[in-house]
């Protein structure tokens, strides 16, 4: 299985990584932002189709919280008529969920590209001959200095990497997730924009910082494009405890 | 709602699961070390993986001593008299008295001649020490992780050299230096060979750069550097010269990189490259005089990890899969690159190794030390000797 992981995705990220970092002028923290744009492009349709839930999903939020306010004392008839609002929008409420979990083997081939490209020890530089294509790009390219703008892209414990990538995170899911009229809903959902960006936030922190600076950017790219797409900050307007009174009182 | 509380979950068991794969599928960084074989006195040297120099006594075929150093070893310990030098991963060069390790003394017995220094981490990442020790009648010279050399008292570890003068070479340096005449040659991994005085440790005029960086240590014969390359070629380059004499393959790379050294015997170059071959050069045309190909037991090519070693007349090759091959370098068909003899001795090999007196004496990952007859064509009686500590 290792082999077969090593041959569809580990090898082929770890040399377009270093070739990239070659065509860069040896900047393999450039490499890993070009990486990330390349990443995102190739991850553009379902981004798309995500980004058109969410916009979707926001226009519905009047007619939810009419459903809410509706059935809210009846919690098996309320998912009945969500779903079916779902269902006659065409839209799906997880999926969002699929970008994610596509990125999940995207991460383990970063995080591995990243530590054996930059060889921190002797077996690391070994085993690296051994994945390398014959390709002079690749080849001219080694080794790869870890070092960029003053990060040390092949060790862990960034803590400003780590505010960025949770801060980001936060402003991404701020801007999607849909205040609710269910206290208990809100208070899932207020958690879960919480838990996600600090587990991302002490994940950056135990990861080298070349894997927090994909995070980071992708996040960037993750906002700047839902802005353009959806219209707008969406639900982040909803950030300041005044909104928040509004809606609720609404 | 249903939606947060699964992405919720999903969140959850992101965390565990993305440690997990990371730590399944590798990539993290490893340093167990590499330490070769050493023969001096009748007694092996070499470095265990789980941080101890030990001697074993060749004739008996026990352990004289064992020194815990909790740090992975990747240099070969060198032998002067009743010392063993050796550096660890750690930054420490130590001189371990024979005598004294044997009576389990404390370290350092400074009546014995032991000593230890600590190199500087200059405000490096990293001060190990990877890359074997030079040695002069007086002096020790050790390559840092953290791109510097520098030159030891051998009777005291008293630094030489001033260390304002000490240029920074590379971002890490983890080959070897080499002495001819008053100067020490380096290769570097950003592909320069620089010239240091020995007396000073001030660069030197000449220096060579190439655009590929220098995967193995340098060799010299004569005026002739011959170093392996991360382009996947070898280079002879001339000292005072700026131009290449040579690269080999002239034309289509090799398969792999020239990690480990090669060595030069009447002006043929035998060079092990990764891909699992034996290359032998005419060392003055840069020509291919032969080639073999190393195999493992699946009959698979297998690297050569570790640098070729002469008995004599006789070559001996070892790849990573622990096939050991023997060359007659001057019979007929040495030139025809036909082995003698194959030996497996089954386990994995990627330290140097040493011979002796007809055996070669081989550490294997597994931390075992072999003993190979050659004579015999196999295992010599006794042998391997396991390293590992019993709980």
């Amino acid at each position: 299985m290792a082999n077969a992981w090593y041959l569809i995705i580990g090898n082929p990220v770890l040399n377009v990584l270093i070739a990239l970092s070659h065509l860069l002028g040896g900047e393999f923290g450039w490499a890993i932002i070009v990486l990330t744009i390349i990443i995102r492009l190739i991850s553009w349709p379902l981004t798309k189709r995500q980004l058109k839930s969410t916009k979707a999903m926001q226009e519905m939020q009047p007619k939810i919280q009419e459903l809410q306010k509706k059935y809210g004392k009846n919690q098996q008839k309320l998912q009945q008529e969500m779903m079916r609002l779902y269902k006659e929008a065409g839209v799906n409420p997880l999926g969002c969920l699929w970008p994610m979990l596509i990125q999940f083997p995207i991460w383990i081939a970063l995080y591995q590209a990243i530590m054996r490209a930059l060889a921190t020890t002797p077996e690391n530089l070994l085993d690296l001959a051994q994945r390398l294509y014959s390709w002079d790009v690749v080849s001219q390219a080694i080794p790869l200095s870890s070092y960029f703008l003053g990060l040390d892209l092949a060790s862990p414990g960034n803590i400003i990497l780590a505010i960025l990538v949770g801060g980001t995170m936060w402003v991404q899911q701020k801007m999607t997730q849909a205040p609710a009229v269910d206290p208990r809903q809100e208070s899932t959902s207020r958690m879960m924009l919480l838990m996600m960006p600090l587990m991302f936030g002490f994940l950056t922190f135990m990861f080298p910082s070349g894997l927090a600076l994909y995070w980071a950017v992708s996040n960037i790219i993750g906002i700047v494009t839902q802005y353009f797409v959806t219209g707008g900050w969406g639900y982040l307007k909803f950030s300041s405890p005044f909104q928040r009174t509004s809606v609720k009182g609404r | 709602m249903k939606k947060p509380r699964i992405l919720f979950l999903v969140v959850i068991a992101l965390l565990p699961l993305m440690l997990i794969s990371c730590g399944l599928f590798g990539g993290g960084s490893v340093s167990g070390g590499w330490a070769g074989t050493t023969f001096g006195n009748g007694i092996i040297y070499t470095g265990t993986r789980d941080g101890r120099v030990v001697a074993i006594n060749a004739s008996t075929r026990s352990q004289q001593w064992d020194y815990i150093i909790n740090a992975a070893i990747y240099t070969t310990p060198i032998v002067d008299g009743d010392l063993v030098y050796v550096g660890t991963y750690s930054g420490r060069l130590l001189a371990l008295n024979t005598l004294a390790r044997s009576q389990n003394l404390t370290f350092p017995q400074k009546g014995d001649g032991e000593w230890e220094w600590d190199c500087p981490t200059d405000n490096a990442k990293s001060n190990a020490i990877v890359a074997n020790l030079a040695m002069s009648e007086n002096a020790l010279y050790v390559a840092s992780s953290n791109g510097r050399i520098y030159s030891l008292d051998k009777g005291t570890g008293d630094e030489n050299w001033k260390r304002e003068d000490i240029p920074v070479l590379a971002e890490k340096l983890w080959t070897s230096p080499v002495i001819q005449g008053d100067a020490l040659y380096v290769s570097t991994f950003e592909g320069h060979i620089y010239a240091l005085s020995v007396e000073t440790g001030e660069l030197l005029d000449w220096s060579f750069g190439s655009e590929a960086g220098f995967a193995s240590s340098p060799v010299i014969d004569g005026d002739v550097i011959y170093v392996g390359s991360f382009d996947r070629h070898l280079y002879a380059v001339e000292i005072g010269d700026e131009e290449l004499i040579w690269r080999f393959p002239q034309e289509k790379p090799a398969g792999n990189w020239y990690w480990a050294s090669p060595i030069v015997n009447a002006g043929v170059v035998y060079a092990g490259c990764l891909d699992g071959k034996l290359y032998a050069i005419n060392g003055t045309t840069g020509e291919e005089i032969w080639s073999y190909m190393t195999k493992d037991q699946q009959d698979k090519r297998s690297p050569i990890v570790s640098s070729p070693v002469l008995m004599g007349n006789l070559l001996i090759v070892a790849n990573e899969a622990g096939t050991v091959y023997v060359f007659d370098v001057t019979a007929e068909n040495g030139n025809e690159g036909v082995p003698l003899k194959t030996i497996s001795i089954d386990a994995d090999v990627k330290s140097s190794f040493c011979a002796y007196d007809g055996l070669v004496y081989v550490r294997s990952e597994g931390d075992s030390v072999y003993a190979v007859d050659i004579d015999k064509g196999g295992a010599a009686e006794g042998w391997p000797i396991s390293l590992t500590t019993e709980e």
